[in-house]
């Protein structure tokens, strides 16, 4: 079987429905062309709702009745991608106190409010954004309303509270290095990134960590939270227009400066590095290779996606996984991704082997980044990833959270509000000639740098074949 | 006895707290369908057309609990069922759901293996027939089996052998169950991966994989005829089995505390306490759930305030009820800051556990637990794989599907003193299994064959 384009699809299956009618199966399911995927609203628009403050407040509300609970946040368009190096990890050090009292509240009241309502409040941050949420039953959707405009415009920063949280925080990044995915990850960014932002954990460094406090805490908020970089957005059940009043009023008089500036773009590497993390201990080893990648907003965001969906990013029956997985049985997962943040992240292949075989995976995997250029995506092969994509859309908007989650998300960079809307169709219009640019473009094998945490006395040698090899403490 | 316990409960329970009750609301399973085809397969339908999304999922009643002489046997098997039948290639049959933006995958636990597919509906047709092709036909070679046990070890690798957590959770299953199967790591022992072969695979199909030993379960958009006709017509046929082999070893109980330690390379170490606990379906059941609450549920719970806020001894801490078929367990653990010590971590949890069976909670406290598990259920209602998974669960554990209400209702019916009579029965200290994860010492040698060098 071959997947088809639409509308010869369309022919096709009304040709298969026929033969169903004569109750007869010629042939397996399999067999027979795919039925035509079947019309629906992405964004049903007579439950959402949106409008912008004078002051700069956008905001989203989607009701859907159909569970008596709700979620209600505050999301920012910046996050800790504009933090100097040496303030890094300030943001997650402010979403966390944010949390930790608010208006007349100190950390133990807030919480026993939360607490005593069964809801959550969560407040986080990432490289693109911070975000504060309230859910609950709808029945305590004003406690809550009150809960998350406290928090979001009157944060306490108490002094012994940043204390406690410093040092949780110093703690916490001392035992994640236990983990050695997560060692992996730092050790990626800071060989591709040395000297920027990306370069160092989101989370900071003890050393960053050590110069935060309260103050530090309220500048940051101050600089992130304003109205211009701000997004108020609700889903669930609740009165629409009761919600959007409450909204206008408490966020309407809010004022603040103008959204802080992008962090610099990253450094392009300019050439392979091999960096052996030492962990003597472990019999499997963690392994990423990669290169500068492209932003959220690339203009060829789509067809990256696409190619990368055949590489590696595509569940079971990408290319990485056939290979790797399926007929090597080399690793449990591998995956490819174009990291997209408000700056270019990282293009990266991400997986894990038994010591003995890193020489050999590497090289398979450096194949397949040739062979996606030699070899770039068929006709057959991209119409297998735009109907994958375009299916996997519809199920990952299956809940009002997650349709109001990604309406957001869009807003955060600034993407056009009816991408949903348009997402199939132009998913669908990408060509093979497009991904076989971008994987000219987007691809180089002889550039990629390569990261392994495992022991190394027995992978050096394993890797000196790929060129100079950095041997570094965990 | 459990639900005479709990109406009369019900009764003083909504006297004294009714003003903390969530408003009802129309339970999404309330027209469940449930439906026997004439080979024994159970098939469980929820209809609704909320989202243009269907989630279809097999539960098979046999998990590692079931496995007497091969561990790891259900999940590796669980890996053989994609690698090809009589006319689909290896990974096809994830390759067909992928490219059509379906979401394919699978899991095993002690109690039951369970294969998903959520999709847009359109596709049903297809999963159905997939799933029957390889229930029919499942091909399983030497050399497909040369190449998934390659996969499984490297997950066992990825999960247990570099994983401090799954390194502790294994040497607490071990630790906490000496005779019962349970003990045995669901992804098996490395040896048995290594050695298992092709036959035993085969043996385990023929023993488990039969019609009266499925449930199909279905939630989402779709239609129950349609669905019906079509399972009629492609896993009728599948064989039904007249005996179905169970490991029947029991626990026996324990007389007196165990305790493990086990070295790995970290910086943080890890505490972690279990005590045998009632299988699941068991009248304590909603009492113990509420303690775990209690222990665990944000940060007014006990052991955020004991371990990580008021004093600072751990990074994390929590505690839970986990109820399998069998047996249950009740566990507790704390992830030790690098800077605090494992034994004030120990010390703080039995602290813990003993005051929840000196004195009976305060009602604030009992109100905030019921509340917030009040709202996980009703929340927890959203996606169609959930609603799913929600009547497959409740079908193999309790052979119906409880009502939200009737699950609302006993939690609601637990008081105090129920939480406190739970605790002192099961969560005695001579019952209780500890198990640390520390790092290595200065000078320590590793044991011969662990696989380190000496720290």
């Amino acid at each position: 079987m071959r997947p088809v384009r639409p509308a010869a699809r369309l022919a096709a299956a009304a040709l298969a429905l026929v033969c169903a009618g004569c109750g007869l199966f010629a042939k397996p399911a399999w067999e027979r062309p795919p039925p035509p995927p079947r019309a629906t609203d992405v964004v049903p628009e007579e439950r959402l709702h949106r409008e912008e403050l004078a002051n700069g407040v956008r905001v989203l509300v989607l009701e859907d009745p159909r569970l008596p609970a709700f979620a209600l946040g505050v999301v920012t368009r910046r996050g800790a991608g504009i933090e100097s190096p040496a303030e890094a990890g300030v943001a997650s050090f402010t979403a966390e106190l944010m949390e930790r009292g608010a208006g007349e509240r100190s950390a133990l009241e807030l919480a026993g409010i939360v607490d005593a309502l069964g809801a959550s409040l969560e407040v986080g941050s990432d490289w693109d954004a911070m975000s504060a949420r309230v859910s609950g039953l709808s029945e305590d959707g004003d406690a809550l309303f009150d809960v998350l405009a406290d928090v979001v415009l009157r944060p306490r920063f108490d002094a012994d509270e940043a204390e406690k949280v410093r040092s949780e925080h110093i703690a916490a990044l001392r035992q994640a290095a236990d983990d050695p995915a997560t060692l992996l990850g730092w050790h990626f960014a800071k060989t591709l990134y040395a000297g920027h932002r990306y370069g160092v954990p989101e989370a900071g460094t003890p050393e960053t960590l050590a110069r935060l406090d309260g103050a530090a805490a309220r500048a940051f908020h101050r600089r992130v939270f304003t109205p211009a970089a701000s997004i108020v957005y609700a889903s669930g059940d609740f009165e629409p227009e009761a919600l959007l009043e409450r909204i206008r009023t408490t966020y309407g008089a809010w004022q603040g400066p103008p959204p802080p500036e992008l962090g610099p773009p990253p450094p392009v590497p300019a050439a392979r590095r091999i960096v052996i993390v030492d962990r003597p201990d472990l019999g499997q080893a963690q392994v990423a290779l990669g290169h500068e990648g492209i932003a959220r907003t690339d203009p060829r965001r789509l067809e990256a996606q696409l190619l990368n969906t055949a590489l590696g990013g595509g569940g079971f029956s990408s290319r990485l996984m056939g290979r790797i997985r399926a007929d090597e049985g080399l690793t449990y997962g591998i995956y490819s991704q174009f990291v997209q943040r408000h700056r270019p992240g990282p293009f990266v292949v991400s997986t894990f082997t038994r010591v003995p075989k890193v020489g050999e995976l590497l090289g398979g995997v450096l194949e397949e980044l040739e062979r996606v250029q030699a070899e770039p995506p068929s006709e057959a092969e991209l119409a297998r990833v735009q109907s994958q994509r375009s299916g996997q859309f519809a199920l990952a908007l299956e809940t009002s959270r997650e349709v109001a989650g990604a309406l957001v998300e869009l807003d955060i960079y600034g993407l056009p509000p009816d991408s949903l809307d348009t997402y199939r169709h132009r998913v669908w219009a990408v060509t093979p000639e497009q991904t076989a640019a971008v994987a000219r473009e987007l691809i180089d094998p002889a550039r990629c740098s390569i990261v392994v945490v495992g022991p190394a006395e027995a992978l050096r040698p394993q890797l000196e074949p790929f060129g100079p090899v950095e041997v570094v403490e965990p | 006895m459990r639900r005479g316990r709990a109406a009369t409960a019900l009764c003083a329970a909504l006297l004294l707290a009714s003003a903390a009750l969530a408003a009802p609301f129309e339970d999404p399973v309330r027209d469940a369908r449930v439906t026997h085809l004439d080979n024994g397969l159970t098939v469980l339908t929820l209809e609704d057309h909320g989202t243009p999304v269907v989630s279809f999922q097999i539960w098979v009643r046999v998990g590692s609990g079931d496995e007497a002489r091969w561990s790891g046997l259900a999940h590796l098997f669980e890996h053989m069922m994609f690698r090809g039948s009589k006319h689909l290639g290896k990974e096809e049959h994830s390759r067909l759901i992928e490219e059509r933006g379906g979401q394919i995958n699978a899991y095993t636990t002690r109690d039951q293996t369970v294969y998903f597919t959520n999709i847009t509906p359109e596709h049903l047709p297809l999963v159905v027939a997939l799933e029957a092709e390889r229930l029919a036909n499942l091909d399983v070679s030497e050399e497909s089996l040369a190449d998934e046990r390659q996969v499984v070890i490297e997950e066992r690798r990825f999960r247990t052998e570099n994983d401090p957590q799954g390194r502790l959770f294994e040497a607490l299953m071990a630790t906490t169950f000496q005779a019962h199967p349970y003990r045995v790591p669901t992804i098996g022992w490395m040896s048995d991966l290594e050695k298992v072969g092709v036959a035993e695979c085969r043996e385990f199909f023929d023993e488990y994989y039969a019609a009266n030993n499925l449930v199909v379960s279905v939630a989402g958009d779709f239609d129950t005829e349609e669905l019906l006709g079509l399972l009629h017509r492609h896993l009728g046929g599948l064989r039904r089995a007249e005996h179905i082999e169970r490991n029947p070893t029991e626990e026996p109980p324990q007389r007196g505390e165990r305790r493990a330690t086990v070295r790995h390379d970290v910086v943080g170490p890890i505490v972690a306490m279990a005590w045998h606990a009632p299988p699941t379906g068991h009248a304590d059941a909603e009492a113990l759930d509420v303690a775990s609450e209690i222990l665990s549920s944000g940060r007014t719970s006990r052991l955020y305030r004991a371990l990580v806020y008021d004093e600072p001894i751990a990074l994390g801490a929590a505690g839970g009820y986990w109820e399998l078929a069998r047996a249950g367990l009740f566990f507790t653990w704390a992830q030790v800051r690098p800077d605090a010590s494992a034994v004030t971590a120990e010390a703080r949890l039995v602290r813990e556990i003993e005051r929840l069976r000196s004195e009976p909670p305060s009602e604030a406290e009992l109100a905030k637990a019921k509340r917030a598990l009040e709202v996980g259920l009703i929340a927890g209602q959203g996606s169609s794989h959930a609603l799913a998974s929600r009547i497959a669960q409740d079908w193999i554990s309790f052979g119906r599907i409880r009502p939200l209400d009737e699950r609302l209702a006993a939690i609601r019916a637990v008081d105090a003193e129920d939480v406190q009579r739970v605790a002192g029965t099961w969560l005695v200290p001579t019952g209780r299994t500890v198990v640390q994860l520390l790092p290595p010492e200065p000078g320590m040698e590793p044991a011969p064959g662990s696989g380190g060098p000496p720290p």
